[in-house]
This record gives structure tokens, sequence and C-alpha cells, in this order.
């Protein structure tokens, strides 16, 4: 990770004193501190520039009161009964121009909740509750589970649990090769460190800030070695001129790179935004080559027509088969 | 009245000042005029029509309603930039120099606001207290002023808050009597901040010529819909459709391919079908 640079943290007056917020406060000592009531004083407040902020975010240290855990939307899991996700953080450092986070909240600023040990129990909770269901935990959906991990430390927090609860599955997405919570500790089969991945060219012009794929493909490796297990998430599938030339030379390198007893699970996602979220979008960044492509509107979703969908998920999934058992492989429609 | 000539990349400025002393330095160095010796509130603009500033008096109804009124007298677009800067009093910090404020509490109902500042500056950052009478106990006080609190909530009405900037020079403290100013040093604090004001100024036009590039509809789709007559919601089509080829097509190219449209409809259907074909060439972006 890159040193994030913030100039401004917000802090709730709640939390202020909380020993998490005194240590993530000592990494920016030049930032300047404004104490709030709530995060939504700030995050929440309408007519606020999505674009200009996201240029220099400010971080904003908040205590969540409830929703720490919650069910995944639907077509989102990798072969679990039950899917639950959970999201330490709002927001992302990386700027990828088909995420949904763009159009989800009206503040590009991070938001980051210290009170973890909420989390750590309603996760409990519902292992308790679901005793002899095989369920799978999300962490980082309206985030990047590691991205901010330096700062956070969140990842380091949370292993230990889901080392006690080894019959539920914990999934790390992540385009970071910050991997530091999982190379001092032994692997543990319940956990899938998931990498998002898309050809390189396309991904040079829509994963911005990001590490590069060859970066990422490194870093999987390098786990997978160490005894991890990985999950290639092929989340979305973009479309473009030569796209099948370009996704199997993707497929290959990964393949060659990450020995196949190490992979997890694959998954594959259409490019898919809600009207409203996709209008949201196209207006902060309307001369995107992303919204150039031929993405068109039905029952109320924007997204490459069926043709297209099925066609490069198809097409995908048979190369990837050819590496991995099919029960690997897994679409994400959420 | 002159004719208005507005340049293809103009941004918008504008600012809401208190006081004359304080506008002084700043119309003549925006090179701005009086608009007419009969509004309600005094105006200035430049030639070109990007700055505009207003004299709003002293006080948060004046602000508020200020800003308002130089809103729609001006036709302030989505892309302006709304700058307020004034003297205030202040417990800390030193006499004459610009701060920037990123926090507004309005003493009167004790609501608390966070304007959003100019990124990377080395000007100081303070909380501003906005009150409806003079304060002179500074103690444990930033920035005190009259109308920042009424001036940010009605520009966040208007305008993008990223857009809105808020700037005191220190005018008054527990060193520096209140009593002692006088039209003079008033203006002399901001005249010496002059310097760190171009700089903030730089900040907001670039802010707001971005966002006009962005905002503002493509040159193509005046002239197609010039063209042909589009409903309101085609217009809506039409502009998304010409912004989205307008990465990829050229304009000529998109103009020969809509010569023989004979009405809106056929002209957003061919629109659409070059999208539905179009594949993305991911090389070269």
């Amino acid at each position: 990770m890159g040193k994030v640079l913030i100039e401004t943290i917000y802090i709730e007056k709640k939390i202020k004193d909380h020993p998490r917020t005194k240590s993530i406060l000592s990494k920016f000592k030049k930032a300047r501190h404004i104490e709030i009531d709530r995060y939504g004083e700030v995050f929440n407040k309408r007519n606020q520039n999505f674009r200009i902020q996201k240029s220099n975010p400010a971080l904003i240290l908040a205590h969540k009161n409830d929703g720490f855990v919650l069910p995944a939307p639907e077509g989102f899991g990798i072969g679990a009964s039950k899917n639950y996700y959970f999201s330490h953080m709002y927001n992302c450092i990386y700027d990828c121009r088909y995420c949904f986070l763009q159009g989800m909240y009206s503040s590009a600023n991070y938001v980051v909740f210290v009170n973890f040990e909420d989390f750590d129990n309603e996760i409990q909770k519902i292992i308790k509750l679901n005793y002899n269901t095989k369920i799978t935990f999300f962490s980082g959906y309206d985030c990047d589970s590691l991205a901010l991990e330096n700062v956070t430390g969140f990842a380091k927090h949370i292993i230990p649990l889901f080392k006690k609860h080894s019959e539920v599955d914990i999934e790390f997405r992540t385009k970071s090769i910050q991997i530091n919570p999982f190379s001092s500790i032994t692997p543990q089969e319940n956990f899938i460190i998931a990498y998002s991945l898309m050809p390189d060219l396309i991904s040079k012009s829509l994963d911005n800030k990001t590490p590069s794929i060859l970066k990422r493909i490194n870093a999987m490796s390098l786990l997978a070695s160490k005894g991890w297990k990985i999950g290639l998430r092929f989340d979305p599938l973009i479309h473009g001129k030569n796209w099948k030339c370009l996704y199997e030379e993707l497929i290959d390198i990964v393949f060659k790179s990450i020995p196949r007893e190490s992979i997890h699970s694959v998954s594959f996602g259409p490019l898919r935004f809600p009207k409203q979220m996709f209008k949201d979008i196209f207006k902060l960044y309307p001369d995107e080559p992303l919204f150039s492509g031929p993405l068109s509107r039905n029952k109320g979703i924007v997204s490459y027509n069926n043709e297209i969908e099925e066609e490069m998920t198809f097409f995908c999934q048979t190369l990837t088969a050819k590496y991995i058992n099919e029960s690997q492989i897994f679409k994400c429609l959420a | 009245m002159i004719k208005e000539i507005f340049k293809e990349n103009d941004f918008s400025v504008r600012w809401v000042i208190a006081l004359k002393e304080e506008a002084e330095i700043i119309i003549t160095q925006f090179k701005m005029s009086l608009l007419s010796q009969t509004s309600v509130f005094p105006i200035f603009k430049n030639f070109d029509g990007s700055h505009w500033l207003i004299l709003s008096g002293i006080g948060r109804h004046n602000a508020a309603a200020a800003t308002l009124y130089l809103y729609e007298k001006s036709n302030a677009p989505r892309w302006t930039s709304w700058i307020n800067i004034g003297i205030a009093g202040c417990g800390k910090g030193n006499y004459g120099d610009l701060c920037l404020v990123d926090k507004i509490i309005n003493n009167s109902n004790s609501e608390k606001t966070y304007p959003d500042t100019m990124k990377r500056s080395i000007l100081t950052r303070m909380e501003l207290l906005t009150t409806d009478f003079p304060i002179t106990d500074y103690n444990s006080k930033e920035l005190i002023d009259m109308e920042g609190s009424a001036f940010y909530d009605m520009a966040s009405k208007i305008a993008s808050r990223e857009l809105i900037g808020l700037f005191k020079v220190i005018s008054d403290g527990p060193s520096n009597d209140i009593k002692k100013l006088n039209k003079s040093n008033i203006s002399d604090l901001i005249k010496s901040n002059i310097s760190n004001i171009n700089t903030v100024i730089s900040y907001y036009e670039l802010l707001s010529l971005r966002e006009k590039k962005i905002i503002n509809k493509p040159e193509l789709f005046f002239e197609i819909s010039n063209q042909w007559h589009f409903t309101v919601s085609q217009k809506h089509q039409l502009d998304s459709l010409v912004r989205r080829i307008n990465t990829f097509g050229i304009k000529k190219d998109i103009k020969c391919l809509l010569k023989d449209c004979k009405n809106s409809k056929s002209v957003i259907s061919v629109l659409n079908k070059q999208i539905e074909s179009h594949e993305v060439e991911w090389g070269r972006f």
C-alpha cells in the first residue's frame, strides 16, 4: 500500500479516547482533527461532490451502532448455504470506475468504525445461530478488505476469531498486496483470500490507484506458496475489443502462477448497475470509456446485453474448467 | 449594458463579503465594477462575468439574503465556486493571518457544519463561531464572525459543498482590541493577504472550470438538438448518448451517420445502434 494522504480526520466524540482511535490518529501526525457528534453530520450531507472529494478524501473515525453483520445479497456466494458480510469501513482508497461504491454514498470520505469488538460479538452470534449450517462470511463489501489494513488493523483483529471457528469460511476480498496479516500466521483452511482480477490492459484504464494485475498475481502466488487458499474473482467481466484474447491471457498467467490445489474457488460476475446508480456514476464520469461500451437498460438494470454476458461467462468458465474442478466455479450475480 | 462575452472555458466565482473595506482590494484585483446603484445589495462584476461580488453588510440575515440574491441576479451556474472572505476575531493565531474555515458553529442554535477546505494548503485551518453580536471574550475560541454560518448554509443549498470556501483574516483578539479596528486597517488586513487570496482563488477557479467541463453538455449535443425537434425526455437520452459516443466517435463521422435521419426518434435509434455495436479499445485509454 502506498502512503495514504489524509489531511483531515473527523472523530466522533464518543470514540475520541478509544485506543484504536488513538492508534489510527498516531499514523497521521500532520492531519487536522475535527471533533464531530455523529459521522452522518459529515458523511451523509446533501450536495457533496463525490468526484472532488475522491481526489483527497478525509478520514472519519466513528462508532457503529448496528448492522454489524448483514446477509449477503442474493447471488453473492461461493457455495455455502448462508452468506453474510461485514464492513468495518465505508468507501475505498482505490478508485475503480465500475465500482458500485461510487454511486452508493454521497461522500467519498472514508469511514472507519473503531468498535471492532461489536463485529466480533455479532459474528459469534450468527455462528451460534447457524450451528450445523455451512456459512461464509465476506469481509469488505463496502470497502476493500485489506487496502487500509496498515491503518485500521481490522484483518489482524478478526483473524483469531475465524481461526477459532474453523467451521465457517471467511473471505477477504481485495486488490491490495498488503498481505502482512497473513504472512506471519499459519494458513487456515477456512480462510479465502480472494483477488479481484481483470485483464491488465483493462485494469490500467479502470482500476485507478490499485496495485497492478501483475502485483496482485505475485501477492496471490506468495500467499499460495505459504499455504493460503486463494479465491479468483473475475468480477466484473469487462467487454471490449479482443476481450477473448485478453481474458485467455489473464487466466493463463493466473493458473501458471498459482498451483491449482491452492485455489479455493473462481467466480465470474457480470457488470451490472441498478438504473439510478448508473445514472449517478455516469453523471460523475461522463467521459469514462467504460460507459461508451454496449451497455443498455433492462428491467431497471444497466448491463451488457444477455448475449454478451452469457458469452463472456461461458468463455471464461470454459477456460477455467481446464484448470480446476467445475464445482469450484461460481457465477456471482449480486 | 456591455454585451456579455463568455469564453469557452470560463470558470465562475461568486464572492459574498460583508464590508466595502474588506472587498475593495478584491474588486480592484479582479477588475470588477458596480453593476447598478439601485440593487438591494451592491453587486460588482468583472468584464467577462467570471467573478461577481456582493456586499452583504453585517450579520447572518444579510449574509444569507445576499448570497441568494447574488445567486439569482448573476444566474450562477452549477459549477460556481462561492467564496466568503472577511475579518474575524480570534482567541489564538496571529493578527493578520489568513485562515481557512473547516468547522462552523452557529452560536444562536449551536448547529455545526463542516466546510471542505482547499487541499494541500499551507494556511492555518480553524473553527469559526458565527454570532449575532460582537464577542470580546476570546477565551478558548478560534475564529469569530457574524456572517459565516448563514453564508455557508445558503451557499450549500445552491452549490456543491466542495465549491464553497470561507476565509477569515484575524483582526482582533486578546492582544488586539476590537475597538481599534477602523476602515483603514480593515482594508489593510485584507490587502496584506492578497497573494494568499490569489492562490486560494486560483484553486477555486480551477475546481469550477473542471466542474464546468463535466457538467456542460457537449457541443455536438447542441448541434444535433438544433437540427431536429427533441422532447425533454429525448434530450436527456440524447445528452447521455452523445457523451458516450464522444468518447470513441469522431464528431464528423457521427454527423455523417445522422444525415439521413428524418426525426429525433431515428437520431436516437442510430446513436443507440452505434453504442450497441461498439467495442471499447482498452489500449487507447
